[in-house]
C-alpha cells in the first residue's frame, strides 16, 4: 500500500523537480508505513538531512494529498530497503562482517559461516610468469599447508599485479581441501570500519572473538592501516592470537612493509616472521598469456598476434589489460565482427592514442634526466663522460622500446645523433640489463615511471 | 484580457518536461555506448563502467537515463553528482552499496583530493565485493585524470571505458529536430540550421532555446518558422 502511494508521489515529484534533484535525493528513498506515518529511508545521514532541509515540507504535502489524508506525517530516517522489507542485512550469515547481535558475545563458535571468497580467483586461471612465479609457488604452498611454516604469507607489489587474485586462490584452495574451513577475506578498510563500529556499540568482545575464530584471515592492502593506531593495536593482538593458534594469515601490501610510514615497528617485524614475496609487473609474454587467458574466460577468440599487439601497447598493469579486453568485447558484441588486428586498433583507438601521447621521446628524455639528476641539455649534448653517456643510452633504449619512432628519428630527437649511435645504445643497455643489477633496476624503474 | 486555453496550459505548468532518457538522446557516434547502457543489466562482466568526454557530450544525460532504466528493469539506483557533493565530505557515499547501480557524475572533480580519492577507492572495493555496479563519468580518460592514489587509478583503468564523442553541427541539428519531435513539435530543417548559425552551438543552450520556442509556439499557437523564431529570440 505505502509502496503504491509512494510510487504516485514519485510521479508527482518527478515533474516538479529537476532530473538531478529527483535522481539524487528522491528516487533512492525507500518507503514503509507505520500506522499513519510514512517512513522514508535514505542511505545515509547526509542525504537524510539534505531532504529535511530542502524537500521535506513538499514531500509531506504530496504524501498527505496522494494518500487522501491517510499519512498525516512523514519521517525520513537512515535505512535501506532491505531493512524495510525485513531482508537479511544481519551479516551473521555472511563472512564479510562480524556478528550483528550482542547475544553472540558468549558464544564460542561462529554460528554459520559462509566464505566471501571470490570463487573465480583460482590458481588454475592465474597466469604464471617470471614476474610472479615465486609468489605463486609460495601461495600454493600455503594453500596446501595452511598454518604451516609460511605463516604469515605477505604478498607485496604494485597495483593491479594479481596480489588479490593470489590471496583468494589460496583461500579457495584451503576451502577445497576443507569445505568447513572458515576463510575470511576482507579489505583492511573493512577491518578498521568493523572495529570502529564495535567500539561505538561496545561490542569489542564480539569483534575479537569473530576474527580470532577463523581458520584463515586474508587482509588486503594493509598499507591502509598506516596511521590508524587503534586498529593496528587490535590487529596486532588478532595477529598474535591467530599465529599462536596456527591459523593462517595472508596479507597483501602495495610495498615492502618496512617502507610503510605510520605502521608500528612491532607489526612490521611480525609481518616478516613468515614468508614475504613480491609480485613484479608482468613482462610482455606474461601480459600476452594473461590476455589470452582472460579472453578465453570471456569466451571470446583473440588471435595471438592481436593479444601480442595489445600486450605490447598496454604494459602498466593487469587491470588496464582487463579494461582493454572489456572494451574489445563490448565492441565485438555490438558489431558482431570477429576480433582482428584492425578491429582491435579501432576499438582501442582512444586508449592507444592516449598511450602514444603520453610516451613521447621528449617525455622520456625529461624523465631520464630527472631520474639521474642531470640536465636535459646534457642528454642532448655530445659529451661522452659516463655520467651523461649512460643515461643518454638508457633514454635511447627506452625510446626504442616505448615509441614507434624509427632509429634515425630517435637519433634526431637526441640532438642530431646518428642512427648507429642509437642502435649501439640499445644493444649496450640490453647487454647491461643482463649483467649489471643497478642498470636492470634503473631500466625497470624508468619503464614503470613512464608507463603508469 | 482573457488567457487562451493554450496560454493557461502553459502557465499552469502543463508543458511536457524533458526526461533524460535513451530515447531522446541523440547518439551520433556514440551508438555503441548507448547500446551498451541500454542493456547494462545484461553485461555480466562489465559492472564497472567509465564514460568520459567533453562538457556537453551527454555524460549526465546518460547517467540519468541509466537511473530511469534501472527502475524499468527492477533495479535500484542512485545518482551522485560530484559537482554538488564535492563541497561536503565523503560520508555522502555511506550506504551507497544498498543500491544495485551507483551513478557517479564528474569523478574528475575528486582528483587530487586525497579524502575523496580514498572514499572512491573504498566505495569501488565495497561494490566489487558485493557484485554491485558503478557507472562513472569524467571529462578525461582514467590515465589522464591526475589521480594521486595509484590503487584508485588502476581500478579506474579496469573499467569498461568509453569515450563520448561530441556531436557535429549537423548532428546537433538532428538532435534538435529529434528533441522537438519528442515534444510534439515539427522543426523544419531551415529552423534548426538557423538556430545553429545564429545562437549558441552548445547543445544544452540549444535545448534551452528549444524550451523557449516550445513555450512561445504553444502560447501563440504558431508553427516553428524562421521569422517566428527570430521574433521570439529577438534576433
Amino acid at each position: 500500500m505505502s509502496l503504491m502511494i509512494w510510487e504516485q508521489c514519485l510521479d508527482l515529484l518527478k515533474d516538479e523537480l529537476t532530473v538531478q534533484q529527483f535522481n539524487t535525493w528522491i528516487f533512492p528513498l525507500y518507503s514503509k508505513e507505520q500506522d499513519d506515518i510514512l517512513v522514508l529511508q535514505a542511505p545515509n545521514h547526509f542525504i537524510c538531512d539534505w531532504i529535511y532541509q530542502h524537500f521535506y515540507s513538499r514531500i509531506k504535502e504530496v504524501v498527505l494529498q496522494i494518500s487522501n489524508g491517510k499519512f498525516v506525517n512523514v519521517i525520513i530516517e537512515v535505512g535501506t530497503r532491505r531493512d524495510g522489507e525485513g531482508l537479511p542485512t544481519n551479516i551473521t550469515s555472511h563472512a564479510t562482517s562480524m556478528p550483528h547481535s550482542s547475544n553472540h558475545s558468549t558464544s564460542k563458535e561462529i554460528p554459520y559461516f559462509q566464505s566471501n571468497l571470490n570463487s573465480t580467483f583460482t590458481f588454475d586461471n592465474f597466469v604464471e610468469g617470471k614476474s610472479n612465479q615465486l609468489a605463486l609457488a609460495a601461495a600454493k604452498q600455503v594453500g596446501l599447508e595452511p598454518g604451516g611454516i609460511n605463516n604469515p604469507l605477505l604478498i607485496y607489489g604494485g597495483v593491479g599485479l594479481g596480489k588479490t587474485h593470489l590471496m583468494h586462490a589460496v583461500g579457495n584452495m584451503i576451502l577445497r581441501q576443507n569445505p568447513h574451513a572458515k576463510v575470511l577475506y576482507l579489505h583492511s578498510e573493512r577491518f578498521v570500519a568493523e572495529m570502529v563500529k564495535a567500539l561505538q556499540t561496545n561490542r569489542m568482545n564480539d569483534f575479537k572473538m569473530f576474527y580470532r575464530q577463523v581458520d584463515a584471515l586474508l587482509i588486503d592492502d594493509i598499507q591502509f592501516f598506516a596511521g590508524k593506531d587503534r586498529s593496528q593495536e587490535e590487529f596486532f593482538h588478532t595477529f598474535n592470537a591467530l599465529l599462536e593458534g596456527k591459523q593462517q594469515i595472508i596479507l597483501t601490501c602495495d610495498r615492502y612493509p618496512k617502507e610503510i610510514n605510520g605502521l608500528e615497528e612491532r607489526l612490521k617485524s611480525r609481518f616478516g616472521w613468515g614468508l614475504t614475496v613480491a609480485v613484479e609487473p608482468p613482462e610482455l609474454e606474461t601480459r600476452v598469456a594473461i590476455l589470452m587467458s582472460k579472453a578465453e574466460q570471456t569466451r571470446i577468440e583473440i588471435p595471438y598476434e592481436v593479444a601480442f599487439f595489445i600486450g605490447k601497447r598496454i604494459r602498466s598493469n593487469v587491470r588496464e589489460l582487463e579494461g582493454a579486453l572489456k572494451r574489445i568485447v563490448a565492441n565485438a558484441n555490438f558489431t558482431g565482427q570477429p576480433v582482428t588486428m584492425d578491429f582491435v586498433k579501432e576499438s582501442l583507438k582512444d586508449l592507444l592514442t592516449l598511450q602514444d601521447k603520453l610516451v613521447t621521446i621528449e617525455n622520456i628524455i625529461k624523465t631520464v634526466a630527472e631520474y639521474y639528476k642531470i640536465k636535459v641539455s646534457d642528454i642532448m649534448s655530445q659529451r661522452r663522460s659516463r655520467s651523461v653517456a649512460r643515461p643518454r643510452q638508457m633514454a635511447m633504449a627506452l625510446a626504442k622500446e616505448l615509441t614507434n619512432h624509427s632509429l634515425p628519428e630517435i637519433g634526431e630527437a637526441f640532438g642530431g645523433k646518428d642512427h648507429t649511435t642509437v642502435l649501439h645504445a640499445c644493444r649496450k643497455i640490453k647487454e647491461m640489463i643482463e649483467t649489471t643489477i643497478d642498470i636492470a633496476e634503473d631500466y625497470k624503474n624508468l619503464l614503470r615511471i613512464l608507463t603508469t | 484580457m482573457t488567457l487562451s486555453n493554450a496560454e493557461q496550459l502553459v502557465l499552469s505548468g502543463m508543458r511536457l518536461k524533458d526526461d533524460a532518457t535513451f530515447r531522446n538522446f541523440f547518439a551520433g557516434k556514440n551508438g555503441l555506448v548507448v547500446n551498451f547502457l541500454q542493456n547494462y543489466e545484461m553485461h555480466s562482466l562489465d559492472g564497472f563502467v567509465y564514460l568520459w568526454g567533453k562538457q556537453n557530450s551527454g555524460r549526465t544525460h546518460l547517467l540519468h537515463a541509466v537511473c530511469l532504466h534501472a527502475k524499468e528493469v527492477g533495479k535500484t539506483a542512485i545518482y551522485l553528482p560530484m559537482e554538488t557533493l564535492i563541497q561536503f565530505d565523503p560520508s555522502v557515499f555511506d550506504g551507497a552499496e544498498n543500491f544495485d547501480w551507483i551513478c557517479l557524475d564528474d569523478v574528475h572533480l575528486m582528483a587530487k583530493q586525497p579524502l575523496w580519492e580514498l572514499a572512491l577507492f573504498h566505495l569501488y572495493n565495497r561494490l566489487q565485493a558485493k557484485g554491485l555496479r558503478l557507472l562513472m563519468t569524467a571529462e578525461s580518460a582514467p590515465r589522464e585524470l591526475n589521480v594521486t592514489l595509484p590503487d584508485l587509478q588502476s581500478r579506474l583503468t579496469a573499467c569498461t571505458i568509453f569515450q563520448l564523442h561530441s556531436l557535429t553541427d549537423q548532428e546537433k541539428c538532428e538532435a534538435l529536430v529529434l528533441r522537438a519531435e519528442m515534444r510534439g513539435m515539427q522543426m523544419p530543417q531551415e529552423v534548426s540550421d538557423f538556430l545553429l548559425r545564429r545562437t549558441s552551438r552548445n547543445l544544452s543552450d540549444l535545448f534551452d532555446v528549444l524550451d523557449k520556442l516550445d513555450h512561445a509556439s504553444l502560447a501563440a499557437q504558431r508553427r516553428l518558422t524562421v521569422p517566428f523564431v527570430k521574433t521570439v529570440l529577438g534576433i
